[in-house]
């Protein structure tokens, strides 16, 4: 039972993580480009690292807590990573799909 | 024997530091010191009387050959006696010599700095040891004669003795090395005993020559005597110390030391006599027409140590002992002139011998101790520098039997004695009678009481040994002599009174010729006047200096024009030369039998991806963001590639080191200008592509040949012996801080002195930063953005967390001090990063010195600690705890060393990264923060 809900969460991180790559090759503008990398892979890893930690759980007979801790660091870099990429995009002006939100965050030249 | 040096070098610093309560006080512990130093001499001569030679030896490095070891037998007893004694006289004059703005406290710790060296020549057994005290001696001589900073003659002077000197001690340390592989061993007490086989060895002649280059420059023969006379820039208790019984006398105790060793060849002969012919009259004609007092003194001095060298090259023993003799009758004299040419100085403020004239109704007691000193320089009769030139005399004579040719011999020496007298005459009839002072800046008048006491002791001594030679001066001549032969002292008489015979006769000519000669002086001072500016070695000396330096300028600007393109490809065309040389010397083929493990896929894909990622940073060169993160996909491949071969510690190392080193990269980009450089030229692009790819080639070849060849290696030891002998089971670790600790010990230096080096570089250096980026737009004003700031924060711990957890497991399991810290270097370069350095730096303190300092000693100290167990360096032991709840674990004191590998390399780290990140804050326009690192 449990090499079936393994199985299934490496197969759909899989399928997440490679969806984001895909995102991140075919989105059209920076901004939406984004979206890949962080939010996909973000949950093709998480299910991938819950995978690792229920089997080397179960394989040493204690709880594995490695897992733990790369999902702490994950969670808390991909979001400072993502929000520095579109800060630095806004500031830079690049272009979008839709119009940017106000003059707030671009600095007049 | 070792305290008694110690003793010595000790009382330099303190010396130095008392002369802070004042100036006297100064004076006083120097010559405790020395006092202190005479009674451990006296407590060791009754053995050395009694005909014993001591010996006391430390081993250091046994097998290369070194160890620290001293000899103390009669002739380093009387050189000793002579350096403490006439160095006891100096302290006490130069305490009155010197004027009240020089600074005492600085001239003792010289002075007793180059005291300890002489005494360790004197004192050495080993010949490796008595060159390091021989140039010790050179470096503090050079401190000596350069007192007087401010000084440019002083300067120069010192800079050519030293010069001139040193590359004398370099000739020697070839002679040294030399002596050794034919004797096979370089004690002293070997030495002396195996002279046959040094002179019956091929490598006999330039052993010789490379010794005698050494002692003939610190003895000042000529054609190396140039850099005595511009030494006297120095101040004149210098001058006596130096130029009368030590600095000139350690070439001299050479020969000595050595006499039983290389003598008795014609090469000796011709050699040692040669020079010392040669020096003895040169310096005694110069001498008479030098106007500085001290000059002429200079060129004497000079003369007198080719009057002793010429006797130890004529070779026989009795010869040998009369050179020891006019040793001590030399010191003693030419101190006492020093002495009172300085009391002259120092009274009248010129030295200049045309001026100073008349001055016996001045100071009628300091010329009374002069005269006597001149006349015992000059020898005459009743004083001790006649019983030695007699007995040199004799032996002139007596060697020129041997020789074809031979009256020449004693016709010269002759020659020397006339000038000899007459320049004693000059020193005499000039500086004391011959009219009234012209034009002096002083009105003379006598020194101090205290200031001549040395003086008169000295001159005194000239007395006793002149008059009573048997009862002073015998004992320690026979001791010093049987010391420096190695076999027993042949009889000699130290009679006033020998018969006629030639060499009295010999005498009687100098001193009348010399006398004559001083009368008929003026038209021999046109002369020299007239040819003086053709005869001057230093115009030569700084012509052969200056050739030198601008022949190195030259090679060092032909090869480094400042371009690092260069340079590299300089540097990768020879090792591809040596490398392809190798290739093509060896016959093998260049695929091994070893077979071929089959090709995966994934390993295909990486090398592909390694291999394309490195092309690209080449292509991409130009987009400096872009390359950089090509270089980061090359190292992210390169640890994916050691995760693959099973070296999970290697993997970890490149993932920190690849993080550490593209924040450096991206903290230094900041920095380049942002002009696009032009193309290359196209020769060069040529010449890049052929070196790359002969280079790559070259190694891909070597990688192919060492891999399709089975091979031993020393893992298996290392695999085996891991657990039982270092107690951890990650060989790599066990490697690192156990097995090969010295060498972890040695690169964690390195890399200490390296981020020393990075910050000495930074510091002071300012560059102007980009305020714009490529395309004009500002910098974004918000400096570090609230969300990662507190983010940021956040990980922190939890990477130290990591950070321990990595280091602490890294003794059995993938980890280590130096991935560790790596990991905490890479957590607070992130606070630095995101929160700027200025709140990083009120929290975290931004000197790094001690840290890494810290790391030094721990490691340092857990290797010294093993010595307080009675093991070698660096053993390092184990043991296993039980702790209740974590279970039985192991400690090993090796995790002590990587603890200090831990703290060197977060300080090394941090060190580098701060620096280069304040120079950012500092070019940025906004003054606090760490700069927008994009």
């Amino acid at each position: 039972m449990l090499e079936y809900l393994l199985a299934f969460l490496i197969v759909a991180g899989g399928v997440f993580t490679f969806i984001g790559s895909l995102g991140l090759a075919r989105l059209r503008d920076f901004y939406t480009r984004l979206h890949g990398p962080t939010k996909a892979t973000t949950l093709g890893v998480g299910c991938i690292l819950i995978a690792s930690a229920a089997y080397f759980s179960r394989l040493q007979g204690e709880p594995s807590l490695h897992e733990v801790l790369v999902t702490l660091f994950l969670f808390i870099t991909a979001p400072v990573s993502a929000h520095l990429l579109a800060k630095a995009a806004l500031h830079l002006e690049l272009p979008s799909l839709t119009p940017r939100p106000g003059e707030r965050d671009a600095p007049q030249e | 024997m070792l305290l008694l040096i110690l003793t010595v070098f000790v009382g330099a610093p303190l010396a130095a530091w008392v002369a802070r309560f004042g100036r006297i006080q100064s004076a006083w512990a120097a010559g405790l010191v020395t006092i202190v130093a005479v009674l451990q001499l006296i407590t060791l001569m009754p053995a050395v009387f009694e005909g014993e030679t001591l010996i006391h030896q430390w081993d250091w490095m046994p097998r290369a050959g070194l160890n620290l070891s001293f000899r103390l037998d009669g002739l380093g007893l009387l050189f000793a006696l002579l350096i403490l004694g006439i160095g006891l006289l100096v302290i006490l004059y130069a305490r009155y010599y010197l004027a009240a703005r020089d600074c005492m406290g600085r001239f003792y710790a010289y002075l007793l700095l180059f005291m300890g060296a002489m005494l360790g020549i004197v004192l050495s057994e080993n010949i490796i040891q008595l060159l390091v005290f021989w140039e010790l001696t050179s470096l503090t001589s050079f401190l000596l004669i350069s007192y007087w900073q401010e000084r440019a003659d002083a300067r120069q002077g010192a800079r050519m003795a030293l010069a001139v000197t040193g590359a004398g001690g370099l000739a020697m340390l070839g002679g040294f090395v030399l002596l050794g592989h034919i004797v096979g061993s370089y004690e002293l007490s070997v030495i002396l005993q195996s002279g046959d086989v040094i002179r019956a060895h091929p490598l006999y002649l330039p052993t010789l020559v490379l010794i005698l280059l050494g002692a003939f420059t610190k003895s000042a023969q000529f054609p190396f005597h140039f850099w005595l006379p511009n030494a006297m820039s120095a101040p004149t208790p210098v001058s006596a110390y130096l130029h009368s019984a030590t600095m000139v006398k350690a070439g001299v105790f050479l020969l000595a030391r050595l006499f039983p060793a290389l003598s008795g060849t014609p090469e000796w002969s011709a050699l040692v006599g040669g020079a010392g012919l040669a020096t003895l009259l040169v310096g005694a004609v110069f001498a008479l027409f030098k106007h500085d007092l001290k000059g002429l003194l200079a060129y004497s001095t000079i003369s007198h140590l080719g009057l002793i060298t010429l006797l130890f090259g004529i070779g026989t023993p009795l010869a040998a002992v009369a050179g020891v003799f006019h040793i001590i009758n030399h010191a003693i004299f030419k101190a006492s002139l020093f002495m009172a040419a300085g009391i002259i100085d120092h009274e009248t403020g010129s030295r200049d011998m045309r001026r100073i004239n008349g001055l016996w109704k001045y100071m009628p007691h300091t010329a009374m101790l002069a005269m006597v000193a001149a006349a015992a320089m000059a020898g005459v009769p009743l004083l001790n520098g006649f019983l030695s030139k007699e007995m040199f005399f004799a032996e002139a004579v007596s060697a020129s039997t041997h020789l074809r040719l031979g009256w020449l011999l004693p016709a010269t020496v002759t020659v020397a004695g006339v000038f000899a007298v007459a320049y004693s005459f000059r020193f005499i009839h000039d500086v004391f009678f011959n009219g009234e002072p012209v034009d002096l800046p002083k009105s003379p008048h006598e020194p101090p009481r205290w200031m001549k006491v040395p003086v008169e002791m000295l001159v005194a001594l000239c007395l006793l040994v002149g008059i009573l030679p048997a009862l002073t001066v015998e004992p320690l001549l026979t001791l010093a002599s049987s010391g420096m032969l190695n076999q027993p002292v042949p009889d000699f008489d130290l009679a006033l009174w020998h018969g006629f015979n030639i060499a009295l006769a010999m005498s009687v000519v100098a001193l009348v010729g010399g006398g004559l000669l001083y009368v008929a002086r003026q038209p021999l001072f046109e002369l020299h006047d007239r040819f003086e500016h053709r005869l001057q070695a230093k115009p030569l000396f700084d012509r052969t200096i200056g050739g030198v330096l601008g022949a190195a300028g030259a090679i060092t600007r032909a090869l480094d024009t400042g371009s690092l393109q260069r340079l590299v490809a300089l540097f990768v065309a020879f090792a591809a030369v040596l490398g392809i040389s190798g290739f093509v010397a060896s016959d093998s083929p260049l695929t091994g039998p070893r077979d071929l493990l089959p090709v995966d896929g994934i390993s295909l894909l990486a090398a592909g991806g390694l291999a394309a990622a490195a092309l690209a940073t080449v292509i991409m060169h130009r987009q400096r963001l872009v390359s950089l993160i090509l270089i980061g996909v090359v190292g992210l491949v390169v640890s994916l590639v050691f995760v693959k071969f099973s070296a999970p510690d290697l993997a970890l190392t490149q993932l920190s080191v690849e993080v550490v080193t593209i924040v450096l990269l991206l903290l230094a980009l900041y920095f380049l200008p942002r002009r696009q450089q032009p193309d290359s030229h196209p020769g060069h692009r040529a010449r890049d592509v052929v070196l790359s790819v002969v280079a790559g080639g070259g190694v891909a070849a070597l990688a192919w040949a060492v891999l399709t060849r089975p091979y031993d290696t020393i893992a298996d030891f290392f695999l085996a012996n891991s657990v039982p002998g270092g107690g951890g089971t990650n060989v790599v670790n066990v490697i690192l801080v156990d097995f090969r600790g010295y060498d972890t010990l040695g690169e964690i230096t390195v890399l200490a002195l390296a981020a020393l080096g990075i910050f000495a570089m930074l510091e002071g250096l300012h560059l102007k930063g980009p305020t714009r980026d490529d395309e004009g737009r500002p910098w974004s004003p918000d400096m570090h953005p609230p969300v990662m700031a507190s983010l940021t924060r956040l990980l922190l711990p939890l990477a130290l967390l990591v950070s321990a957890f990595i280091f602490l497991r890294g003794h059995n399991q993938p980890g280590g001090g130096f991935i560790a810290g790596l990991v905490t270097a890479v957590a607070l370069i992130m606070q630095y990063l995101a929160n700027g350095v200025a709140w990083t730096q009120s929290r975290l303190p931004a000197n790094m010195h001690p840290v890494l300092a810290m790391g030094l000693l721990v490691a340092t100290l857990t290797g010294l600690a093993s010595w307080l167990f009675g093991h070698p360096f660096l053993t390092s032991t184990y043991t296993y705890l039980y702790w209740p709840l974590v279970g039985k674990f192991e400690v090993a004191s090796a995790m002590v060393f990587d603890l200090g590998v831990y703290l060197v390399v977060v300080g090394a780290t941090l060190l580098i990264l701060i620096h280069l990140g304040l120079m950012h804050s500092a070019s940025h326009q906004a003054p606090a923060d760490t700069g927008d690192y994009r």
